[in-house]
This record gives structure tokens, sequence and C-alpha cells, in this order.
């Protein structure tokens, strides 16, 4: 027991995010190795010049305007669920260092600061883990269900069990924050801490899931975070 | 079975093709875009469930009885049910792009259809006219000399009988070196007319290919001969040493010269514009080259911009500015621009007899937009929309007309 937990807290991390890191690189150059089309794909209107198709994308990435157009539903969904893993993802980032500049600049103490991120992450669970229950709901319906594959579900899935078991140390539990970022601060720094107790169980699963939707990662249509940039250079080209 | 078609397509799988199908979220938006899922509410007809067969295909089927990988895998024990959704698939499509407009990540299952086609042709499945007509481009440059007589004759004739009708110093000169326009028009004097009408107004010094623009093989996804045929015309250009290449008021052709053109003949067209006779004539009255008068139509009228046109190509304001010129009560179809409905008859569909039915079905989203702008005249730019539009009009009972932009222009100008 102790040997399993002692590679899963210390060993398992690094080769997630080797697979991580290495599985995208091997997509990336799996795409590479195809023959570029010989066309022009554009689809108008579309922006002039290099800046312009560039500024045009990463509006698109941001605020997903074409869905907005097209399909208000899914668009609040999407753009709800994305804004809450953006604001996750920028609150997860403390685990491993600190927004000095931003404390400084607000002068905001510690209490302050555990204050702030109480709350902000609060919200953005919730911001995260709603509209993933619609756009699962939304899978078993109407002309999206023929479109469903077994992929969809196993993605959706371990989204929401990253968001479960993340807004139940956040609500139910009330962990001792410090003990996780100090473990967590350790791998990064490989001066590995004592696992994290406060958080019990829900840490575990937690930490499993992330470990596990980071290996499917590159292998999975969550690749969309980086094609889709290609995607839309190329219509707009 | 299908090996013919894994083999082709995964040649063809370019790289757009390799990260589309796997960023494709199957998120939905491209269902309600498509004109053919919407009348038919058939699976195979959702754009990126087309894109999922195709998958499902290529990776073969397993056999290994691993139920889990299989489920992963969505291995299907009945291949003929795959083959027959494919076939529908990749023919029933008018690579419109509309769903391209609606993903998010701008996926374009057009491409999918394209390749797809020509590698489902390697198996016989699907409409051999369509490719037949393309080899037939094909094979004009070589036998051109021998039609080319009879072609000037019948040209000849034409130009005078409009002397006669039009204006006795009107032109229609072939194979004219140093012309500054190279006219490609399409099978058939009505391409012709109106443009020469229109080039003799606005006193352009044009000459008229001895070929067509339609590029059946574009159609089939047969690229190597949709360039070939398109090189004809190239090697023409420069033979005249022209300084524009102007295509027809044709969908497909128009998106081969504007899109295609460039990566096909690279520094063999370097110098050579290339432009849209819809581009070409907006432009001539724009600058004052011709004048129209205006309000000659009074006819409650609309535009249908064809899809190879509009989102496809990026001309929508130019129709706009000549109808609003000669007409007096123009009406926008809702959407229109890049939401338009296609008209349902693209992608070679015309051509192939057996496509009639599945056309006037997934015509109808296009039927009841022109029903709803109350319009007698629908407008356009394309001659495959033409026919299907007209097909429409009797099918549904529509009571329109369907008239050529340079037509209206070319009967609308003040000599
Ligand atoms: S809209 Fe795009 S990403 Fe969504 S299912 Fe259709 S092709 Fe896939
Ligand atoms: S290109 Fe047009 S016809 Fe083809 S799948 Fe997309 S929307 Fe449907």
């Amino acid at each position: 027991m102790r040997t399993v937990a002692f590679l899963f807290y210390y060993i398992t991390p690094y080769i997630a995010v080797i697979v991580f890191l290495g599985g995208i690189g091997y997509q990336l150059s799996r795409w590479r190795q195809k023959r570029p089309v010989p066309a022009n794909l554009s689809l108008f209107p579309r922006p002039q010049g290099r800046l312009g198709r560039l500024m045009d994308t990463l509006v698109d990435m941001f605020t997903l305007k074409g869905l907005f157009r097209v399909n208000r539903p899914l668009w609040v969904g999407g753009f709800i669920m994305h804004l809450g893993l953006l604001l996750l993802l920028l609150g997860h980032v403390r685990a491993f260092t600190d927004y000095y500049f931003l404390w400084d600049l607000l002068q905001w103490g510690e209490e302050q600061q555990h204050q702030f991120s109480a709350v902000a992450g609060s919200i953005a669970g919730l911001l995260f883990m709603f509209p993933l229950f619609y756009l699962l709901a939304r899978r078993f319906s109407g002309a999206v269900k023929w479109l469903s594959s077994p992929e969809d579900y196993l993605v959706l899935g371990l989204l929401i069990a990253i968001a479960i078991t993340g807004n139940h140390m956040r609500f139910v539990l009330d962990p001792d924050t410090h003990e996780i970022r100090q473990f967590l601060q350790g791998l990064f720094r490989f001066r590995w801490q004592p696992a994290p107790v406060s958080a019990g169980i829900s840490f575990v699963y937690h930490f499993a899931f992330v470990q596990l939707l980071m290996v499917y990662f590159p292998f999975s249509k969550l690749m969309h975070t980086i094609g889709s940039v290609f995607s839309k250079m190329v219509a707009k080209s | 079975m299908l090996t013919r078609f894994v083999d082709t397509i995964r040649q063809r799988f370019s790289r757009p093709l390799q990260y589309y199908q796997d960023i494709c979220v199957r998120c939905g938006a491209c269902i309600d875009a498509c004109h053919f899922y919407v009348v038919s509410g058939d699976p195979a007809h959702i754009p990126a469930y087309r894109m999922t067969l195709a998958k499902k295909v290529m990776q073969g089927r397993v056999s290994d009885g691993n139920r889990l990988h299989n489920w992963y895998r969505e291995a299907w024990g009945q291949e003929s049910r795959t083959a027959a959704e494919l076939e529908r698939a990749m023919w029933e499509c008018t690579g419109c792009r509309r769903c391209a407009v609606f993903c998010p990540f701008a996926l374009d299952t057009a491409l999918l259809v394209s390749a797809g086609r020509y590698s489902l042709l390697q198996e016989g499945i699907g409409p051999q006219m369509i490719a037949e007509i393309g080899n037939a481009e094909v094979s004009k440059g070589e036998i051109i000399e021998m039609i080319q007589e009879f072609y000037v004759d019948q040209t000849k004739e034409l130009e005078a009988r409009l002397q006669k009708e039009f204006a006795p110093d009107l032109r229609i000169p072939v194979e004219k070196e140093g012309a500054r326009v190279l006219y490609v028009p399409l099978v058939g004097e009505h391409a012709i007319v109106p443009l020469a009408k229109v080039f003799h107004a606005a006193q352009e010094d044009w000459t008229l290919s001895l070929f067509t623009a339609t590029n059946h093989s574009f159609f089939v996804g047969d690229m190597d001969k949709a360039r070939q045929a398109a090189h004809w015309i190239v090697q023409e250009a420069r033979r005249l040493g022209v300084k524009a290449i102007a295509y027809p008021e044709c969908g497909h052709a128009t998106r081969t010269l504007l899109s295609f053109f460039e990566s096909w003949f690279g520094d063999e067209i370097a110098g050579i514009e290339r432009i849209s006779v819809v581009q070409l004539v907006a432009s001539y009255l724009a600058e004052g080259r011709i004048r129209v008068k205006s309000g000659t139509f009074d006819v409650p009228l609309t535009y249908h911009d064809p899809c190879n046109l509009g989102r496809n190509s990026g001309i929508f304001e130019e129709p706009r500015a000549l109808l609003r010129a000669v007409a007096t009560d123009f009406r926008e179809l809702t959407p229109n621009r890049e939401l338009n409905w296609c008209c349902g008859g693209g992608g070679g569909l015309i051509a192939a007899p057996e496509m009639k039915e599945i056309r006037m079905k997934a015509g109808r989203p296009k039927a009841e937009q022109i029903r709803q702008t109350g319009a007698q005249w629908v407008v356009t730019t394309c001659e495959n929309c033409k026919t299907q539009l007209g097909d429409l009009n009797e099918h549904y009972g529509l009571g329109i007309e369907i008239k050529g932009l340079v037509d209206l222009v070319a009967e609308a100008l003040a000599l």
C-alpha cells in the first residue's frame, strides 16, 4: 500500500506530465507530416492582413462569437464552461507560484489573498461544473445523440469528476490549502513534501482524475485547444 | 470491403483533414447548418457525422474481440450499413461550406467530402456521370484545334446577329492576342451574349476563350484532373498574353479560379489577374465605364448568394451594388450573405439525374426562404443555382422567375 501511495503521489504525476507534453508534441508532428492542402481554404468575410487574422482568431477564441450568432444555448454552455475553466487554471497556478506583483499592486496581505481566492475559486468552480451537466444532457438528446461517440462521454465524465471532487474540497471539506500548496510546490521543485491529509479522499480522486486527463488529453478531442488555432487561421487565410 | 476507399482516402488525408478529424468536439453546432440534415433527419447528413463515418471506415474493423476497445472505436459489425451511409454522406452534400461557418473551429466538411468522393469512385460508388463530364473537360484541350474552326464560325454568326440587334460595331473577338481580358464562358450563348454587350459598352479589350470554365473533376474531388482541365485555360491566357482571366457566373469555377489557381499554377499564373465577371462588371459601373438606366426593373426581386461566390469567394457586395443600380424593389433573403441557405443543387448534383429527388428535398429551406420575401424574380450569379432554382420553382410552385445578374445589367445598359 505504501508503495502504491508513493508511486501515486511522487512518480505518476511526472509520468502524466511527460505523456501530456510528449503526446502533444507527437500529435503536432503527426499533423506536420501530412502535406498541406494545395488550396486556399478561406471562408468569407475574412479579416485583412496577418495581424487582423491573428486578432480575429484570438477574439473568436475568447468570445466564441461565431457560436453566439448561430447557436445561443450552446454558446451559453460552452462559453461559461470555458470561462470557469480558464479561471480555475489561473487559480491553480497559485499551487506552484504566486501572483506576487498583483498582491503588491493591491497591497493585499495573506488574509485578503486567501479570502479573494476562496470567493473567486468558488465562483469559478460552479461556472465550470454546471455547464458540464448541461453539455452532458445535450448529448442524450436529438441529433447530438447520433453524433456523440464514446470519447465524448469519457471526456465529459472526466471533467465532471474533476469538477465534483474539486468543488467537494472547496465547499464541503474546506481543507488546509497551505498544506496542499506545499505538496504541489514540492513536486514542482523536486523537493518532496508529505501528501496532504486535510482534503481526504477527495484530493486523492481529484489528483487521480487530473492525471488521467493529462494522459488522455493528447489522444483525444481535447487537442482542439491547439488545433482550433490552426483551423481558424486556415479559414481566414 | 471498401479497401480501395480506405487506401485512397488515407493518401488524400491532408494536414487540415487530419486535424479536423482529431479536434472535432462533436458539439453539433454544424447540425442546423446543413440543408440535407434539416430536411431528412438522416444522421449521415450531419456534417460532423460525415467525418465520424469516414473515421470509422478508415480505422478498419476491430476484430480483436476486446469489447472495451470495440466500444471505444465504435466498431461496426454490419459493414454494408456503413457503406450505404458513407455513400450518402459523401454524395448527398453540395460542398456549400455553410457548416464551416457554423462550426466554432471552422472545420470544412466539404474538404472531407471532396477527398471522400474521389476515394469512393475508386470503388465505383457514386454518380459516374459527373466524373465523365470532368474527363471530357480534360481531353478537350487535346482536340481543341479540331473544333476551333467550327467554334469561331459559330461565334461569327452570333456576332453578326448581335451587331444587327444591339450595336453595329459590337465585336466578339476569339483568340485575340494581346487582349486585356480573357473571358472564359460556359457552354451555350446565354453566357456570352450579355457579357458581349457589357464589354462593348465598357469598351473593354477582351477575347473569348475556346474553353469553358466548368470543372466537373473538381466536383468529384479529382484534383489532378481538375488542375489539368484548368491548365488549358492558363496556357491559353499565356499564349495570348492577356492581363486578366475573367470567369462567368458559375460558382464552382469561380472558386477554382480565386482559391485554387494560385496553388495549382504558381509562377505560371503570376501577374495575371483573376476575377469573376460579377466583380468586373461591378467595377465598370463603379468607375463609370458603363452606365445603366436606374429603376429599369420595378418587380420585387431578391438576390441568392451562391455559396461559392459568397462565403467561399467573398463576393457579397458587388452583386448588391449592381442590383440596387437597376432595380427599385430589392429584397434581402433572410439569412443572407455567408449565412445564406444553399440552393441544394451544388457539388455537381445537377449533372447526375439520379440526384434529382434529393436535390428537390434539400432545396426546401431555400424555397421557403424565397417565398417569405414575396419576390417575383430571384437573381443569382451561378449556373448551378439557376438550374436548381428553376427546378425548385416548378417543384414547389413558387411562381418566380430566375434571372442572371449580368443579363439584367446588359438589359439596363444606357448606351
Ligand atoms: S460544429 Fe465543428 S466541432 Fe462542432 S460537431 Fe460540427 S464539425 Fe465538429
Ligand atoms: S458542405 Fe453544405 S451540404 Fe455539405 S455537409 Fe456542410 S452544410 Fe451540408
